[in-house]
């Protein structure tokens, strides 16, 4: 059971016999406090205190979806808490482990069909509610990825284009010896296909280092361990897979257009 | 002039060049278009959201935003006292905020008839959290009297005029409501904050804090208040502060700093992508216009030859670079309004987001600021196809084209 609660009300006097309170790591270090510290807790800047003894510091779990909170934690036994908020016997949730071969849906609709004035939820689906601000997250950052993609398909196509023209001089020569067009052909998208794996090799060295410069900024940002960039082995494959085909289809549909082109034609253009 | 003209026969030299380089302009300068309106789009959304009805500062517990807690104020109407004396504040509007249950009938084939509804106290004199869209606002001293919003009139399929009851507490020992009292709707409600399909009511004040229960008696979540006309929002904050430490007093100023500072993941994704879409734009045009120097050289060394100054030829290069770029900018709009209009219909999903929120705010500001950038951004992209075509050799290379 955790409280959050306002930083001002942590310095009010205390005088009452103390609680045991644990203090999360960052409002220790903001305040300077240590374990040992008395400190006074009220539910309101206004209400009475009461004293609590800092029995132990602790870092809290990571936990993605109050990040950008920042909210400051303290815990206190159930029944202090209850005490310091005027409200004895209340909870605001009850987690409950089912004994084997307990179905959770069907426990949580049991005990929905006998309970009156709470509600039972399978824990399976508060985290898929929970996990809904991510969801939107992921699907955001899916639409930029398509952008990203159609923005490279089009940058490829163009520079693959650009540099089969360059070679139209050389393909004109090679036609003229008797090279011939599936040789051309295959050169060109050869030559593609290395472009594309090269520009790819070199993407993924550039994704991991903005990856790691991105988790070293905002775990310090944000003071937490939590991962916000990686770089997995499906990511490469993907990237590599995508840019391999799409050099190889934007220099396939250039190199084409060459061998298609007479070689005087070629020639003349220069 | 002229090289302008040059510039677009230059482009239709290469009608396939040209359209591929055109298109991914395009997507980058709307992928840069629609980062600019998320940058500032998240704030001007956020504040225009804030002054909808005019109220510059919001006041809340110690320690937390309009909403943020289940904490609440005390001695409520000590402090509306206090706001209503201060010369000052034209207006302010408490409003207390708690879960209440509204009870829907008994639905066919059994299940719960409870519907878990928000409930907001307020003062409908000075209120500043909904509009009445049908029926009528709740006049002063009527007990009986309950606005719904669309969804909680569609969930528990109420009309102007119906009756509900609405409990505000539910005693899991007794099995009972604590506390129900039967209500008359009086109006449908458009609540300016509520999320989106949030099923909330509204009744007043002191009937709301009866029906959370004891703890709630003379307890407000939030105050709003409105600066008398000439004073300055910023300067009645650091009053009230002053005049009543014991609670959060911020301005709407002081609440788009903070929820920039939650935020500060999409205004930051927003500056890396925008960036990245002006260095694909970049690249695009000088690797573009490096190769069609490169191929125009003899042209180049022609004009050159027969008088053109060097100064014609690095402007029509750097002219056929704004020309792609406008062209591109311009395709690049439609596409970034569209592609705004999706991501924005994306992120507005966020749970717990006031539905009349908005992260891509087009802007003419931001529009032009974008414009100019790009403009600026397409003609320094030309240049070094420029510099490459001003210092070509005019006879090695004219020499060069004729071997």
């Amino acid at each position: 059971m955790s409280l959050v609660l306002p930083l001002a009300a942590l310095l009010l006097q205390a005088s009452v016999s103390p609680v045991p309170l644990a203090v999360e790591r960052r409002l220790a270090d903001s305040l300077g406090l240590r374990v040992g510290d008395t400190v006074a807790l009220a539910a309101a800047p206004d209400a009475a205190g009461r004293a609590a003894v800092i029995t132990a510091i602790y870092a809290p779990a990571a936990d993605p979806s109050s990040i950008m909170r920042r909210d400051l934690q303290v815990r206190l036994h159930l029944p202090d808490l209850g005490a310091l908020l005027g409200a004895p016997d209340r909870v605001d949730r009850v987690a409950v482990a089912l004994v084997p071969g307990a179905g959770p849906a069907a426990t949580a609709e049991r005990l929905n069909r006998l309970a009156f004035g709470f509600e039972a939820h399978p824990s399976a689906r508060l985290a898929a509610e929970s996990s809904r601000t991510f969801q939107v997250v992921d699907r955001f950052h899916r639409a930029i990825a398509v952008i990203t993609i159609v923005a490279s398909a089009v940058f490829l196509l163009c520079i693959m284009l650009l540099k089969v023209e360059e070679r139209r001089l050389d393909a004109a020569v090679m036609r003229f010896v008797g090279v011939r067009r599936r040789t051309i052909f295959g050169a060109l998208l050869l030559e593609a296909a290395l472009v594309a794996v090269v520009g790819s090799l070199v993407g993924i060295g550039i994704a991991l280092g903005a990856g790691a410069l991105t988790n070293l900024y905002y775990q310090r940002l944000f003071a937490t361990p939590l991962i916000f960039s990686r770089v997995t082995p499906g990511i490469v494959g993907f990237s590599v897979a995508l840019s391999l085909a799409l050099g190889l289809a934007a220099g396939a549909a250039a190199a084409f257009r060459l061998v298609r082109t007479p070689p005087m034609a070629l020639w003349r253009r220069g | 002039m002229t090289g302008w003209r040059l510039a677009l026969r230059g482009l239709r030299r290469r009608p396939l060049r040209s359209a591929l380089s055109l298109a991914g302009i395009a997507v980058a300068s709307a992928m840069l278009l629609d980062m600019v309106m998320l940058s500032g789009g998240l704030d001007r959304s956020f504040e225009q959201l804030l002054l909808v009805r005019g109220y510059q500062v919001r006041i809340t517990p110690k320690g937390t935003l309009p909403f943020d807690a289940e904490a609440t104020i005390g001695r409520g109407s000590a402090l509306m006292a206090a706001l209503r004396a201060e010369p000052m504040v034209a207006s302010a509007a408490p409003v207390l905020g708690a879960a209440l249950h509204a009870r829907a009938g008994v639905p066919r084939g059994g299940g719960d008839p409870l519907v878990t509804v928000v409930g907001y106290g307020v003062e409908p004199a000075a209120q500043a959290i909904y509009e009445v869209e049908r029926g009528t606002d709740l006049a002063p001293g009527d007990s009986l009297g309950l606005l719904v919003s669309a969804p909680a009139a569609g969930r528990l399929g109420l009309a102007v005029g119906d009756t509900v009851a609405v409990a505000g507490r539910l005693d899991a020992q007794l099995a009972a409501a604590a506390a129900e009292r039967r209500f008359v709707v009086r109006g449908l409600a458009r609540f300016l904050y509520d999320s989106r399909g949030q099923p909330s009511v509204a009744t007043l004040l002191p009937v709301m804090q009866s029906l959370a229960g004891p703890a709630y008696a003379d307890r407000l979540s939030l105050v709003l208040v409105r600066a008398a006309p000439g004073a300055d929002p910023e300067r009645l904050t650091g009053r009230l502060r002053a005049l009543v430490p014991s609670v959060e007093t911020n301005s709407v100023a002081d609440l788009v700093v903070q929820f920039r500072q939650r935020m500060l993941y999409f205004r930051q994704l927003s500056y890396i992508l925008g960036t990245v879409s002006l260095v694909v734009t970049v690249l695009l045009i000088a690797t573009l216009l490096t190769i069609t120097v490169s191929e125009r050289l003899g042209e180049i060394a022609t004009l050159r030859a027969i008088g053109v100054g060097r100064r014609t030829v690095v402007l029509q290069v750097l002219a056929e670079g704004a020309v792609l770029t406008v062209l591109g900018g311009a395709l690049g709009v439609a596409l970034g309004l569209a592609t705004a209009r999706y991501l924005d219909a994306i992120l507005t999903g966020f749970p717990g987001l006031p539905a009349a929120f908005s992260f891509f705010v087009p802007r003419a500001g931001a529009l032009l600021q974008a414009g100019a950038v790009l403009l600026v951004t397409g003609m320094l992209a030309g240049l070094y196809p420029a510099w490459l075509a001003a210092r070509a050799p005019i006879a090695a290379t004219l020499r060069a084209e004729a071997t």
